[in-house]
């Protein structure tokens, strides 16, 4: 019937793999009312800051179109990186969901890594499409290059966020508790990203806030689509982006509980 | 039914759970515990609520790290190879689900994947139809009835052909269809050189499948024997006879040993 291993056996990791790799692809592929909030969020961004604040060109100004874009695509790393990442796994601790998994032969980190990957790939999906519609509305266009450096930021944004994620379900366990802070830290972030990084508040709230999380992660997104521009501002995202992500990863996985009990 | 005299060498058994402490924080649920299963055994973990029968599994399946004591599973330390002694053992957990957006045909495949099963779409609806849910493979885990999710928890738990099987409470929420038709699963299993460590509350289950029982409470393993063996040597037990109404039986002596407190 199969050419099954024999019993017993360590199964061969690759199987194990992409048997979770296609599952939680699925899983992401079905949510799909979560899936098109988290483009039309930044996209409706995109909209409404252009109503308002039209076209500047695309260096590193509030209003420009590098900072309009780059907030957008941080909004949407933000919507589902930091808030779909944490109630899924809040809600799949809660079902017992991970405790069948880890039942199985399959290592625990695969089963995180398969979904860390696969929310990644979403971010990337998300990337692309935003920034096609934001180049249109904006009319700019966005060469080969500057897709791919997006597309780096992306991917080191996403994970930002989603080390962040992770240390908030490691240090929380009530799925309410999480939800309410991932809301919180929603609009902390993008409050701070938005006013400080504006200099609405004056340069040293603007300073700041290009350490925050958001801040940093725009600040990076407009510094790749104008590098001849590439400031400290920017260098200091990247910093600030690494260390978050690192902390967020460390307190993530060393508190992380696979029982909601 | 075999002796309950005697584990013949280590081959003969699938399961050895020795002086197993189990503690949250403070609290201790399991508190030395020592057992065997042996090979072709249906074996049964009888307990009030509380008692500690899931703490037990989930340190044989290595949910938990034990506080002491040693679980060896089929020759296997769980605790120094978790991953060999996992693929070695089929699970039915007491509290577990699926992810919600998965179809059953496609639960019923990524478990086959991380058993290490190489599996056709026609194997994986055939061992569906098996179990009885042939026209529910595209339904979500959570529409199922209680007794098909109990099916298909039982169909994923031994789709690797495991070695020794763990199943925590598969017959509750059951109907008494449903119920019988998992006791004639058991036993085909037991026929093809399965071992089964099942936990109920069901004296009736433990005495139509098992074995043998083991009785614990407060984390404690009281007795282990036949289920006619009990009854046969606590008959004349004060405790039991005062429980007792009638010829004694499974359930007189399980109260008589365990109290008639009820449990929190
Ligand atoms: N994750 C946990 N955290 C803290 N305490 C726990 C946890 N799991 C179980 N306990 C406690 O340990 C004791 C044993 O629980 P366990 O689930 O092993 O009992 P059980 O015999 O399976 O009971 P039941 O028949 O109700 O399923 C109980 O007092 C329970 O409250
Ligand atoms: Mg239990």
């Amino acid at each position: 019937m199969t050419d099954a291993t024999s019993t017993g056996a360590r199964p061969a990791i690759g199987l194990i793999r992409s048997s979770l790799l296609r599952a939680d692809a699925t899983v992401l592929l079905r949510s799909g009312r979560t899936l098109l909030l988290n483009i039309a969020v930044p996209i409706l961004y995109l909209v409404i800051t252009n109503l308002h604040l039209g076209h500047k060109g695309r260096g590193f100004t509030y209003g420009s179109t590098g900072f309009t874009i780059g907030l957008a695509l941080t909004v949407g790393l933000m919507s589902s990186s930091l808030m779909g990442y944490a109630t899924t796994i809040t809600h799949d601790r809660d079902a017992g969901v991970f405790q069948r998994l880890r039942v199985t032969p399959a290592p625990t980190w695969a089963i995180m890594a398969s979904r860390l990957l696969v929310q990644i790939a979403a971010d990337l999906i998300m990337t692309v499409v935003v920034v096609i519609v934001g180049g249109i509305i904006h009319r700019t266009t966005f060469g080969a290059g500057d897709y791919l450096l997006l597309v780096c930021v992306s991917i080191a944004g996403g994970a930002m966020f989603l080390a962040i994620a992770q240390a908030v379900v490691g240090l929380v366990r009530s799925a309410a508790v999480v939800d309410a802070i991932g809301r919180m830290f929603y609009i902390v972030f993008l409050l701070t990203g938005l006013l400080g990084s504006s200099g609405i508040l004056g340069s040293t709230a603007q300073e700041v806030a290009g350490w925050s999380p958001v801040g940093a992660v725009t600040n990076l997104y407009s510094g790749v689509l104008d590098l001849a521009q590439w400031s400290w501002t920017d260098s200091y995202g990247l910093i600030a982006v690494i260390g978050y992500t690192v902390i967020g990863a460390v307190v993530g996985i060393r508190w992380f509980r696979w029982d909601s009990r | 039914m075999s002796s309950t005299t005697g584990i013949d060498g280590a081959a003969a058994r699938v399961l050895e759970v020795d002086g197993l402490i189990v503690r949250y924080g403070t609290r201790t649920a399991v508190d030395g515990v020592t057992f065997q299963v042996r090979r072709g055994e249906v074996f049964g973990l009888l307990g009030p609520n509380g008692a500690g029968k899931t703490s037990t599994l989930s340190a044989v399946e290595g949910l938990l790290k034990p506080q002491g004591g040693r679980v060896v599973v089929d020759g296997i330390d769980v605790e120094r190879n978790p991953t060999a002694a996992r693929a070695r053992l089929g699970v039915q957990l007491q509290a577990s689900s699926f992810q919600s957006e998965l179809t059953i045909e496609e639960i019923v495949r990524l478990y086959a994947g991380l058993y290490g099963q190489r599996v056709t779409k026609q194997d994986i609806a055939d061992r569906i139809r098996d179990v009885g849910l042939g026209d529910e493979l595209g339904k979500r885990f959570k529409s199922l009835s209680g007794g098909q999710q109990q099916r298909l928890s039982l169909l994923i738990a031994v789709i690797h052909q495991p070695v020794l099987l763990l199943l925590d409470e598969p017959t509750s929420g059951l109907d008494p269809q449903s119920r019988r038709q998992l006791w004639d699963r058991i036993e085909t299993l037991r026929a093809d050189g399965g071992s089964i460590v099942l936990t109920t509350h069901s004296m009736e289950e433990a005495q139509a499948v098992c074995d043998r029982v083991a009785i614990i409470d407060h984390g404690a393993l009281l007795v282990v024997d036949t289920p006619a063996g009990l009854i046969a040597r606590h008959r004349d037990d004060p405790r039991v006879l005062t429980v007792a109404r009638g010829a004694v039986t499974l359930e007189d002596v399980f109260i008589g040993l365990t109290g008639s407190d009820i449990r929190d």
